[in-house]
């Protein structure tokens, strides 16, 4: 299972940005177990490109594939069961349901397609010292404990490859270091990719590979 | 392990008041149960019209001839019927079969004899064979036969015993006795008087007349009023049912007179079925502005639910397994709604039959399958058309 692109260009932007960027406009397979780090300054385009890979939006040109499949090709259960069994992120903006408590936003996502049983959670929620928030509803938790929340969810399903979008932007060094190896170890459970976009180069992602976008 | 729905409820908000959930909740019910009410009570008037037909082998007859009106009276040949009408009516789908009831062109006397102090003029008719219900095999006749076979109305045979007879001081008589009495039968005509005897062999319901042999009334037709070719003024009419809607509109746009009667289960079937045509489409409409009341309150349960659904399509649910689900929300509703409509026209259906139609056999106190059947095909209708919507509306949002 690979997810490759080429030729790859928001629509809202001008030819000129491929001419600087190691992403945009150029081709990049990504193999499973890869570790792939992609660094751009804000307004860059960081969101956008995890958000067409996520398939969740299409206003680019070039070819995004995800299995040898153009995924413009995909149909709106294609796409549920692609980010259902094949594909998890973290979103910038955590996505999280706001009146709903921390356990019932990680539950919605675990039972769709349970990776781990409903014990992972506590005890994954525990190791990133958010272990006593489960009951308390997102909304009135902090950035930084929803951030938390966001990657645990992340994890509780099966993929093939993870997307992190600035995941780590709320938190500070410790807790960034708990939630990295913690990620680091649950894509490595399935031999999974990483492709991590942030705003500057940190060291805590073991990338394999560097781009620029 | 089976995907729940469990977790997802809560992001569904609702938002309106219970208030106006009751009241759509009560708009369907009362659609529902009129629409169940109306095709319970059709069914009901069908199997009533249909039992309550005398029926001979099938066929209910009917005698028809034309209204006599101010303009006609004066003009007899109008008031018979030609042979383009009587083709015209043998052509109709719900007509099996015509014959013209054929009477006397002659003068014709009846007198009991001796035995009773009894004179009147009167007349005879003939009817087809296979028209009458009472047809013993002595019912025929030959030429230079003295005995006319009669057979007799038993609406007359009544008005002799129960009003003639007390009246003109003459005596009453049983039928037994009547089918043995002879009278005489003098015909008059065509300078010719011939008397002959004629016995009551059989009394008949149907047909109300003194009916003899074709054979005869041909044969003196034509001695003692030199008429070969007859007109009749009254048609009998073997239909499958003297009741459809359709024969009784048609004899009515021709001017016919019918046995009213006969045809008086057809006329308030036609009033009855109109009345519940009319109280089915109410239920119609009523169930339609219900459902349609549903499916706003779904449009906007979903309309305030957006974000939520919107979420939970990106974090991988499928926008089908949600509709079906979303969609659901309604069944126990639906469910509950359908099974009090059922138990009311249940229970008025019981009470109907109980204590409007006395138990009578050809009724039922239970529902009809085909009310189930409706209600079931009203629960898996409103659940697809609910399901299509919530479908379109997140395909709309994904």
């Amino acid at each position: 299972m690979q997810l490759a692109i080429r030729h790859l260009l928001p629509t809202y932007f001008t030819e000129s940005a491929t001419q600087i960027s190691e992403i945009w406009g150029k081709d990049l397979v990504v193999e499973k177990g890869e570790l792939i780090k992609i660094v751009a300054p804000s307004g860059n385009g960081k969101s956008s490109l995890i958000h067409f890979l996520y398939g969740m939006r299409s206003d680019y040109n070039g070819i995004i594939s995800y299995a040898a499949r153009n995924m413009n090709e995909f149909s709106i259960e294609d796409i549920a069961r692609y980010r259902r069994d094949h594909i998890s992120i973290v979103f910038q903006d955590m996505k999280l349901f706001a009146d709903q408590t921390v356990q019932d936003n990680l539950e919605i996502k675990r039972q769709l397609n349970p990776y781990h049983p409903a014990g992972k959670i506590k005890e994954m929620a525990e190791r990133l010292g958010i272990g006593d928030r489960l009951s308390i509803k997102c909304g009135t938790c902090s950035y930084g404990e929803q951030q938390r929340t966001a990657i645990i969810r992340s994890l509780l399903q099966p993929f093939d490859i993870l997307l992190l979008d600035e995941p780590f932007s709320h938190l500070d060094n410790n807790n960034s270091e708990k939630a990295m190896k913690l990620v680091l170890e649950e894509a490595g459970a399935r031999n999974a990719a990483i492709i991590f976009v942030d705003v500057e180069r940190k060291d805590l992602f073991p990338f394999s590979r560097l781009y620029h976008l | 392990m089976a995907l729940s729905f469990k977790p997802i409820r809560p992001l569904l908000q609702t938002g309106t008041s219970p208030w106006s959930r009751w009241f759509s909740y009560m708009g369907l019910g009362i659609g529902v149960m009129l629409l169940l009410g109306s095709i319970q009570m059709y069914i009901n008037i069908q199997r009533l019209v249909k039992e309550s037909n005398i029926r001979r082998n099938g066929f209910d007859f009917i005698s028809i001839t034309k209204t006599i009106s101010n303009e006609t009276m004066t003009h007899p040949e109008k008031n018979l019927f030609t042979q383009q009408d009587i083709d015209k009516i043998k052509a109709k789908p719900f007509v099996e079969d015509v014959a013209p009831l054929l009477a006397n062109q002659f003068r014709v006397q009846l007198s009991a004899g001796r035995i009773l102090p009894f004179k009147t003029e009167f007349f005879l008719e003939s009817l087809n064979n296979g028209f009458i219900d009472t047809l013993p095999p002595s019912f025929s006749w030959q030429e230079g036969q003295e005995i006319i076979p009669i057979i007799f109305s038993s609406d007359f045979y009544e008005i002799y015993n129960v009003v003639f007879a007390p009246g003109q001081d003459l005596p009453q008589i049983s039928k037994e006795t009547a089918l043995g009495l002879p009278v005489l039968i003098t015909c008059y005509g065509n300078g010719k008087e011939q008397a002959f005897i004629g016995k009551i062999v059989a009394f008949s319901d149907r047909v109300n007349s003194i009916l003899v042999p074709e054979t005869f009334l041909s044969w003196a037709n034509e001695t003692f009023a030199q008429k070969t070719k007859m007109e009749a003024s009254r048609l009998f009419i073997k239909t499958r049912d003297a009741n459809n809607p359709d024969l009784v509109k048609f004899f009515d746009q021709e001017k016919y007179e019918l046995n009213k009667d006969k045809t008086m289960l057809g006329r308030n079937k036609m009033i009855i079925q109109s009345i519940l045509g009319g109280l089915g489409i109410l239920g119609l409409i009523v169930l339609l502005l219900a459902l349609m009341l549903f499916s706003f309150y779904l449009q906007l349960v979903v309309a305030r639910s957006k974000d939520n659904l919107r979420l939970l399509l990106t974090l991988g649910y499928s926008p089908a397994w949600l509709s079906k689900q979303v969609s659901k929300r309604f069944l126990p509703v639906y469910i509950l709604i359908i099974l009090v409509a059922l138990t009311v026209v249940q229970l008025m259906q019981w009470a109907f039959h109980h204590f409007a139609m006395y138990d009578r056999a050809e009724l039922s106190s239970f529902i009809h399958w085909s009310v189930l059947f409706a209600a079931l095909l009203l629960v898996s209708l409103s659940l697809f058309t609910n399901y299509r919507l919530v479908k379109k509306m997140l395909y709309r949002l994904n």
